[in-house]
C-alpha cells in the first residue's frame, strides 16, 4: 500500500527533509542579541566551539544544590531568581564549589535573565572553561518562552519545495507542478489581482508545532521571480509592499498539470484529497490546465471555498445533503427540474 | 534516477551566465533535474533556483536526474560542469 502510494508520488514531492542537529552558540547569539538585548559577559572563546543540540532548556537548581543525577547538561542552562538567590545565599567557597560542579559538565551556554548578574568569581570560571554567559533584562519566564520558541523553530523539520507560494484572500496556496507548466504566470496574475506573493521558485517550508506548516522565501531569492520570455522580475519593486509578504501558513496545495484524459479529476469535491508534508496533512487540489481555463479565477475560488469550509459551510456536502433529503422525503413530490421560483408574482424584470 | 556529484571549477563560481546556460540545457530534456547543495534542494530547470544556490568555486553539488532521457541529460549537464562552464 505504502509502496503504491510512493509510486504515485509526484516529482515535486521528491524533496529532502532536513533537520538541524546542532547550532553554534555564536549563531544563537547573533540571532538573539538584538531582539532580546542579549549581552555576552563571559566565555567568548566558547562561541564557536560550544554547540546547542537540544531545543529544550534547563534550570539547574537541583544540580547547583549538588544532585547531578539526570542533569541535562547538554541543554542551554537558564539561571533564574531561584538559582541566583541560592548561589548568593552560600559562602563564597561553597558558591564556587557549587557552580564548578555544573560547569564541570559540557554545558553549551548559560543565560541569566531578569537583569540578574553572576558574580565575577563565577564569570571567571566560565571564562576559563569557555562557557559563554549571556545577560538579558527580560523576565525569566518570558526569556524561557522566547528562547524555546526560537530553538523550536531552528530544530524543526524543514525542506525546500519548487513552487510558487501566494496568499490568496488570507489562504496560503502553494502552486506546484512541472517546470514550465505556468506556476509563476499564475502567481503574477494573482499578484496583479491584489494577492500577495510569499515566494516563487524556492519555497522553504518548515513544520511548526503540531499540524502547522509555514512557508517563506530564501534570504537570497526573496520576491524575485522569473517569467519565461521576460526574464527576472522583482515583485516588491514592481508592485510595491502590498504585493508581498514574508511568511504564511501553507493551507492548500494546488497541483497544476497538463490535462491528462486518463486521469480522474474530482467532480463533486466530496472526496477530499489530503497530502502529507513533513507529517502535516494539507488539502490538495489537482488542477488540469486546458485552453480557455482561467486558473487564476479558479485559484481564487479554491481559496474562498477553503474559507467557507473552514467557517463551517461545505458546498458539496450541503448539495449532497439536499439530494438525500429530497430522496428520503416521502411527500410524493418526485418531480425533477422544477424552477427555483414556482410563481413569478408579476415580476417580469 | 541517476545522481552525479560535481564540483564548481571556474573562479567566478555559478554566476548568472552559467546558471542561465544550465537551465537552458536542462529544459531541452524531459526528465526532472534537481540540484542539491548542503541539503538544500532546488529544481535545476528554474533560473531563480539555480542562482539561489550561490555556489562558489570549490562548492560540491549533487545532481539528480529522473525521467525517460535521464542518461543523456546527465551526460550533457555533467560535461558542462566538468569544463568549468567554458570559463577555464
Amino acid at each position: 500500500m505504502i509502496d503504491e502510494k510512493k509510486k504515485e508520488q509526484p516529482a515535486w514531492m521528491n524533496f529532502k527533509t532536513l533537520q538541524k542537529e546542532e547550532l553554534s552558540v555564536r549563531y544563537f547569539f547573533q540571532k538573539m542579541k538584538d531582539r532580546f538585548k542579549l549581552k555576552l559577559v563571559a566565555g567568548e572563546t566558547g562561541l564557536e566551539t560550544k554547540k546547542i543540540t537540544d531545543k529544550n532548556l534547563h534550570r539547574p537548581g537541583l544540580a547547583l544544590a549538588g544532585y547531578v543525577g539526570l542533569f541535562t547538561f547538554h541543554r542551554l542552562q537558564v539561571f533564574g531568581n531561584t538559582e541566583l538567590y541560592y548561589l548568593e545565599s552560600l559562602p563564597i567557597e561553597d558558591r564556587i564549589r557549587s557552580f564548578a560542579t555544573i560547569v564541570a559538565f559540557d554545558v553549551p551556554c548559560i543565560v541569566v535573565p531578569n537583569g540578574n548578574k553572576l558574580g565575577d568569581e563565577l564569570l571567571e570560571i566560565c571564562n576559563e572553561r569557555g562557557i559563554p554567559v549571556f545577560n538579558t533584562t527580560i523576565e525569566t519566564t518570558k526569556a524561557i518562552y522566547f528562547i524555546s520558541d526560537f530553538l523550536d523553530d531552528q530544530f524543526n523539520l524543514h525542506t525546500t519545495i519548487h513552487a510558487s507560494f501566494i496568499d490568496v484572500y488570507g489562504v496560503g496556496m502553494l502552486f506546484v507542478g512541472k517546470s514550465g507548466v505556468g506556476k509563476s504566470e499564475v502567481a503574477l496574475d494573482l499578484i496583479e489581482r491584489g494577492h500577495r506573493l510569499v515566494a516563487d521558485d524556492v519555497v522553504v517550508v518548515t513544520q511548526k508545532g503540531e499540524g502547522i506548516l509555514m512557508g517563506a522565501g530564501t534570504d537570497f531569492g526573496e520576491h524575485f521571480m522569473e517569467i519565461r520570455g521576460l526574464g527576472i522580475l522583482n515583485v516588491r519593486e514592481m508592485f510595491g509592499i502590498r504585493a508581498i509578504r514574508f511568511q504564511k501558513r501553507v493551507e492548500v496545495i494546488v497541483e497544476l498539470e497538463v490535462w491528462d484524459s486518463t486521469a480522474t479529476y474530482t467532480r463533486t469535491g466530496l472526496d477530499e484529497s489530503l497530502i502529507h508534508i513533513l507529517g502535516v496533512e494539507i488539502e490538495r487540489v489537482k488542477l488540469p490546465i486546458l485552453p480557455g481555463k482561467n486558473i487564476t479565477v479558479i485559484s481564487e475560488v479554491i481559496a474562498l471555498n477553503y474559507l467557507l469550509k473552514h467557517y463551517g459551510y461545505d458546498a458539496s456536502a450541503a448539495f449532497s445533503k439536499k439530494l438525500e433529503d429530497k430522496i428520503a422525503s416521502k411527500s410524493g413530490d418526485t418531480t425533477s427540474g422544477e424552477r427555483v421560483i414556482a410563481y413569478f408574482e408579476h415580476d417580469f424584470e | 534516477m541517476i545522481t552525479r556529484n560535481v564540483t564548481i571549477l571556474n573562479r567566478a563560481g555559478l554566476h548568472t551566465r552559467p546558471a542561465a546556460a544550465i537551465v537552458k540545457l536542462a529544459s531541452e530534456f524531459q526528465s526532472d533535474f534537481f540540484i542539491n547543495k548542503d541539503g538544500f534542494q532546488i529544481n535545476g530547470k528554474s533560473i531563480i533556483g539555480v542562482m539561489t544556490l550561490a555556489a562558489a568555486q570549490g562548492s560540491e553539488l549533487e545532481l539528480s536526474f529522473e525521467g525517460p532521457d535521464e542518461e543523456q541529460m546527465s551526460d550533457v549537464l555533467v560535461a558542462y560542469f566538468a569544463k568549468g562552464f567554458d570559463e577555464m
